[in-house]
């Protein structure tokens, strides 16, 4: 025990004393929470609409003023054809093109049922989708009022448009009289940040814990001096508690200054307990740390090391839900989830965070993880001691 | 007690054989060399006493302990140096000291008698980093922190490969000092030179022993009479020598070429054979064997041995 304190201090003295890990410590955190929350969003802003009116009627102005009177829309073509307009979604100029035929005025006084055309650039499956889910429910506000406007609240309102996307006939669909006002909950803004911060969160003390305490490691096989060590009557396990407790801790301070930055600069709502948040995270720097040390007993150098730790790293973070909702995947990917602690963090840390949930709603991923933390860690001993 | 017995020690890597069948002892405070070039094993050999690596064959004990089986108990009494530093190097010379005391269980003051005579010349830079030591003072440091907890056997693997020579020199003297501290020391080098200073020595080569004894007793086991020859021209007279049916051997040594003769054949044959060669007064002198001598004698014994 007495020798583990003096590899400990040794540690840290290396730590301190190595400007690189000093600057890693602090400036990590705050790039990533600077950088990531605010410009990983799927939101969509701005949507450069093409809107090609054969009508020019005061309905068609009435339902383009409209669209731009929304925060998302912006005209910033009038093509003449719809060859034009095609060119323009494919040079990027415009990311929706509006078809209003002409007989958009005289369909709304009910002689005919008008057709929209839209065309959207969908090469952002996710940003076509929304910004046709904004022009649908605006043109359905636009339908409502007309409706109302000529107090014709039958179910079969034969003044009704029909959007299309692509072309492919779609009817909007609302019944006039019945209006759905939805009630956002744990995000009641929609603030795509509060979504994205405690994700970024686990991101932050992945990358701390699994690459600064593997690369530590190596070093020390790189440079020999484990060699040198081997030969001394320092046990394994002293040994590898010595590199893992310090990045441990690291990557606990790490969590609070990046959950301090979200306080400041986004005002991130914390409903949940903070110990419980914690007492989860330092869970989840096991089961990493345990996966560091068992890629750095099979890396002998640490350009290996990286390499492996980047390949992995990638895939916890991508298929752990960070963007995408996990239960969206197909099933060999959650089935993967189950080994995957940024998956079982991830989770954890929305909930607790946005939700405000406590010990019984997470404890069946809290102890999923520390199974996986016990077992990585036992397999990271077991191929150390196999190596040394 | 011997301080060091060896049993047919066998290592392989892969098909590779770095040792084989290798058995010797070692007496308590006895300085013994292993001489051999470089991928002859002594790494390998060193690497097993320091019970850093498992044998694949055979037994090796340090002072009764079995290396493999006795691990725990021997690593409190080896001072292990590798060929590379394998030192902290963002650490100083004072902490990189300290910590292998501290994890000895030991204080610097405690065996500070036994590094003095060494640690002394580097104490002048304890605040230094020890990656900023120059290569002499470098070795003095890990030679200085492979003692601080007073082993009995010091194994020591290639310590002067890569330093001056007057760094060397003084190296062997303070092995030479450690001696009479009644240390065991096993040593390997290429520099046959530095094999004069030991005890006994032993010469490897291809992961076998080709011999053990006492630097005296392998000079003088060498079979023949050796000659010097000079001659300012000495690639000309080498090629002059190789071609002579009377000489048996000849390699270039420092300025002149050792031969040896065949049977029956006298030096003033081979400088008449010279003077007709156009090779005039070349200096023909007796000389005392080195162990390079014998070394690449028995090389040569051992390559015509696995060609048969």
């Amino acid at each position: 025990m007495r020798k583990l304190i003096f590899l400990l201090r040794k540690e840290f003295r290396q730590i301190r004393r190595n400007p690189f890990m000093i600057r890693a410590i602090i400036g990590v955190p705050i790039l990533q929470m600077l950088i990531l929350v605010p410009a990983v969003t799927f939101e969509v802003k701005r949507i450069d609409l093409a809107v090609i009116d054969s009508d020019r009627s005061q309905a068609s102005r009435e339902l383009v003023s409209k669209l731009t009177g929304s925060s998302f829309f912006v005209v910033t073509a009038i093509p003449g054809s719809i060859r034009e307009a095609e060119s323009m979604l494919f040079s990027g100029d415009a990311d929706m093109a509006l078809v209003i035929p002409s007989d958009f005025s005289e369909g709304l006084s009910g002689v005919t049922r008008p057709r929209l055309q839209v065309l959207v650039d969908a090469v952002n499956a996710t940003s076509a989708q929304l910004s046709w889910s904004y022009l649908v429910s605006v043109v359905r506000d636009f339908n409502r009022e007309v409706v109302l406007n000529k107090g014709m609240v039958t179910a079969a309102s034969p003044g009704g448009i029909i959007a299309s996307p692509g072309g492919m006939a779609m009817s909007s669909g609302s019944l006039p009289g019945l209006s759905v006002s939805p009630r956002y909950w744990y995000n009641p803004t929609l603030n795509y940040k509060y979504y994205m911060l405690p994700g970024v969160l686990v991101i932050l003390i992945t990358a701390i814990g699994l690459m600064m305490s593997g690369l530590n490691l190596v070093r020390e096989k790189e440079s020999g001096t484990i060699e040198q060590i081997n030969v001394t009557p320092v046990m394994k396990w002293e040994l590898i508690a010595s590199k893992v407790i310090p990045f441990f801790i690291i990557g606990l301070i790490d969590l609070a200054l990046g959950l301090s930055i979200g306080w400041v600069a986004f005002n991130i709502p914390f409903e949940g307990s903070l110990l419980l948040f914690f007492a989860c995270a330092a869970i989840f720097l096991v089961a990493v740390l345990g996966v560091a040390l068992f890629f750095s007993t099979m890396a002998s150098t640490q350009q290996q090391f990286l390499f492996v730790a980047f390949f992995f790293v990638m895939i916890f973070i991508l298929m752990s839900g960070i963007f995408t909702p996990t239960e969206s995947m197909p099933l060999w990917a959650q089935q993967f989830n189950w080994v995957n602690p940024v998956a079982y963090l991830m989770r954890i840390n929305r909930m607790v965070m946005l939700k405000g949930s406590g010990f019984q709603d997470i404890a069946a991923d809290m102890g999923m993880l520390a199974m996986l933390a016990v077992a990585f860690l036992a397999l990271a001993i077991w191929a150390y001691r196999k190596r040394a | 007690m011997k301080a060091i017995e060896a049993k047919n020690i066998t290592h392989h890597y892969g098909k590779i054989t770095a040792v084989d069948d290798l058995s010797f002892t070692v007496g308590e405070g006895e300085l013994f060399g292993f001489i051999g070039p470089d991928g002859a094993g002594k790494t390998t050999l060193f690497r097993i006493a320091a019970t850093l690596i498992i044998p694949s064959g055979g037994r090796m004990t340090l002072f009764g302990l079995n290396v493999v089986s006795g691990f725990r108990e021997l690593r409190n009494h080896i001072g292990y140096m590798p060929g590379r530093f394998s030192l902290y190097q963002d650490l100083t010379v004072e902490e990189n000291l300290r910590f292998y005391a501290t994890i000895f269980g030991t204080t610097i003051k405690e065996n500070y008698y036994l590094i003095e005579p060494i640690y002394r010349q580097i104490e002048p830079f304890k605040k230094r980093r020890a990656g900023q030591l120059s290569g002499g003072m470098k070795q003095k440091l890990a030679l200085s922190c492979a003692l601080i907890h007073k082993p009995r056997v010091l194994i020591l693997d290639e310590p002067t490969t890569g330093v001056d020579a007057v760094s060397r020199t003084e190296f062997w003297e303070m092995l030479e000092g450690l001696k009479e501290e009644g240390i065991t020391i096993i040593v390997s080098t290429p520099y046959m030179d530095e094999a004069l200073r030991c005890d006994r020595i032993a010469l490897m080569q291809q992961g076998r022993l080709m011999g053990i004894d006492t630097p005296a007793a392998i000079r003088s086991a060498y079979g023949r009479k050796l000659w010097s020859v000079s001659h300012p021209e000495r690639y000309r007279l080498l090629l002059a020598l190789r071609k002579m049916p009377q000489v048996a051997a000849s390699e270039p040594f420092g300025d002149s070429v050792h031969m040896t003769l065949h049977e029956g054949a006298i030096p003033e044959d081979v400088r008449r054979m010279l003077d007709e060669a156009g090779i005039h007064d070349a200096a023909i002198n007796e000389a005392t064997p080195g162990i390079e001598d014998v070394f690449l004698e028995l090389m040569k014994k051992e390559v015509r041995r696995s060609e048969v």
